[in-house]
């Protein structure tokens, strides 16, 4: 039985007058892998948004049970790169909550500059961690602001479509590296996507948001033991 | 059927302001006045003209030597006017200062940028004495006063998307501002130092005018000399072609990076 690192409670999402989702009992346990789907609108965004504590709840609490708040991280769906620089400047950014400002300010420590170069490796990214960020394309911007989550060593991950600029092989490719390197130190991740066939492959418990009634959410579990 | 806009709403901000500004213009031509006195004109700027042809080549070594004083000046008060800026623009900066510094800050910039670069030169000269530390004062407070305000429009401008991911991924503001505004102003900022610089050595041109080092010194006693209106046309060209040199490659450079930052090359 494994315990989870976040759960809700009759949480209720709402822009201006309108309810997205209410009374939403949501666990989310260590080692899973939780697919948001849903039409644009739905409030997959808000639900992910919501959960990062970004923009509070209408109405339910939030549990955290994370040693540390900065054990959650996002992968923001406009990504919000810094375009004036470098790919690696740019995931190194994932590390600046471990380090003190006087150790950042000239350079980061190299332990901390391997890792970034191996992310960018796995992310099919190598050649051009140097280039500036505004002239990468939305799909290379994408997997930066991925690798620049993920160097923050996230137990929790939070990914607002993290893939839907990307095709299907680089999708999977992006979505396996996410899964493994989160599940392997016995995290969660939250992911929104539109792809029905990533979302069988790749998630345990699947949240299905309707946008025309907030109670209509529903939630399913694949079982990806049987697949394999 | 037609729907036509009312009348007045060609009477926007941009409307109004432009026939105010036209109104003032012709309102103020009957209070230019000339001499009053039947001169002939044209034949005047003939006559003095011509004194400047040829120009004279003998003094070229002398006139090279006091433009790079020029540049040198140029090239300090730019340098001490951008640390200076730096760190002033982050005071005037709506988006970063809180309102108690952003109100003095921003009333001394206007007060700087109210005195011309020449009366900036004439104090320091006084403070001084007649050298090139004075130049490098004075054109280092007038810099200050423009610098400092381009500065802290860019950092308000900045897209400020990334500073606000990296604090909710863990940075202190010190490091979202070092990593996440800093990269999207940066280039804008530098575009800005190149223009001053430029800008620079045309001023640190003149004011040796009034005894603050460079070229301007040559320019003086050649225009208060008798017949040496031909070594100051010298001088002139030479001016000329530096600033039109620094022109080119200003804009050269800040053509690459702003389509570098909107992603139009890969340099």
């Amino acid at each position: 039985m494994t315990s989870p690192l976040l759960t809700t409670q009759g949480l209720g999402l709402r822009i201006e007058d309108r309810w997205l989702v209410q009374g939403l009992d949501l666990s989310l346990n260590a080692g899973s892998f939780v697919a948001i789907t849903g039409p644009s609108g739905s409030g997959k965004t808000t639900l992910l948004r919501t959960l990062a504590g970004e923009i509070k709840t209408a109405e339910g609490t939030v549990n955290y049970q994370l040693d540390c708040p900065t054990r959650l991280a996002m992968i923001f769906q406009d990504l919000q790169l810094a375009d004036g620089a470098t790919a690696l400047t740019n995931v190194l950014g994932g590390s600046l909550g471990r380090h003190s400002f006087l150790s950042t300010v000239w350079r980061f420590p190299h332990q901390e500059q391997n890792d970034a170069r191996r992310l960018l490796t796995q992310f099919g990214l190598s050649d051009k961690a140097d280039q500036w960020t505004s002239t990468l394309s939305r799909g290379e911007r994408q997997r930066v602001a991925a690798c620049r989550t993920l160097l923050t060593r996230p137990l929790l991950l939070l990914a607002d479509e993290p893939v839907s600029s990307l095709d299907p092989n680089l999708a999977d490719r992006v979505l396996t590296n996410l899964k493994n390197s989160i599940t392997s130190r016995n995290g969660c991740v939250v992911c929104a996507l539109h792809n029905d066939e990533q979302v069988a492959k790749f998630a345990n418990t699947v949240l299905r948001l309707d946008p025309s009634d907030p109670h209509g959410w529903k939630m399913e579990n694949i079982n990806q033991d049987e697949k394999e | 059927m037609k729907s036509e806009l009312p009348w007045h709403s060609r009477f926007d901000l941009l409307g109004v302001t432009f026939i105010l500004f036209l109104l003032g213009a012709l309102g103020s031509l009957p209070a230019i006045e000339g001499s009053g006195r039947s001169l002939d004109y044209w034949g005047n700027l003939g006559r003095f003209a011509s004194r400047f042809f040829p120009p004279d080549w003998s003094i070229l070594g002398r006139t090279i030597e006091g433009l790079l004083e020029t540049v040198q000046i140029a090239l300090v008060s730019t340098l001490l006017a951008i640390i200076i800026s730096i760190v002033l623009s982050i005071g005037a900066a709506r988006t970063i200062a809180p309102l108690w510094i952003l109100w003095p800050t921003r009333m001394a910039l206007n007060v700087i940028r109210t005195i011309p670069s020449l009366l900036w030169a004439l104090l320091a000269v006084v403070i001084v004495g007649s050298n090139q530390l004075a130049g490098v004062i004075a054109l280092t407070f007038y810099s200050i006063g423009y610098l400092a305000k381009f500065f802290s429009e860019t950092f308000e401008a900045a897209n400020t998307d990334a500073q606000k991911a990296l604090r909710t991924l863990g940075a202190s503001p010190l490091q979202a501002f070092q990593y996440g505004l800093w990269p999207n102003a940066r280039p804008v900022i530098w575009s800005h130092c190149l223009w001053m610089l430029e800008y620079n050595v045309r001023s640190a041109s003149i004011i040796g005018y009034v005894g603050a080092g460079g070229i301007g010194l040559h320019l003086k006693l050649y225009a208060e000399s008798a017949d040496s209106w031909n070594k100051f046309s010298l001088v002139l060209l030479c001016i000329l072609i530096i600033v039109t040199i620094l022109d080119l490659t200003g804009e050269k450079i800040r053509k690459t990076i702003r389509d570098k930052l909107e992603g139009k090359n890969s340099l």
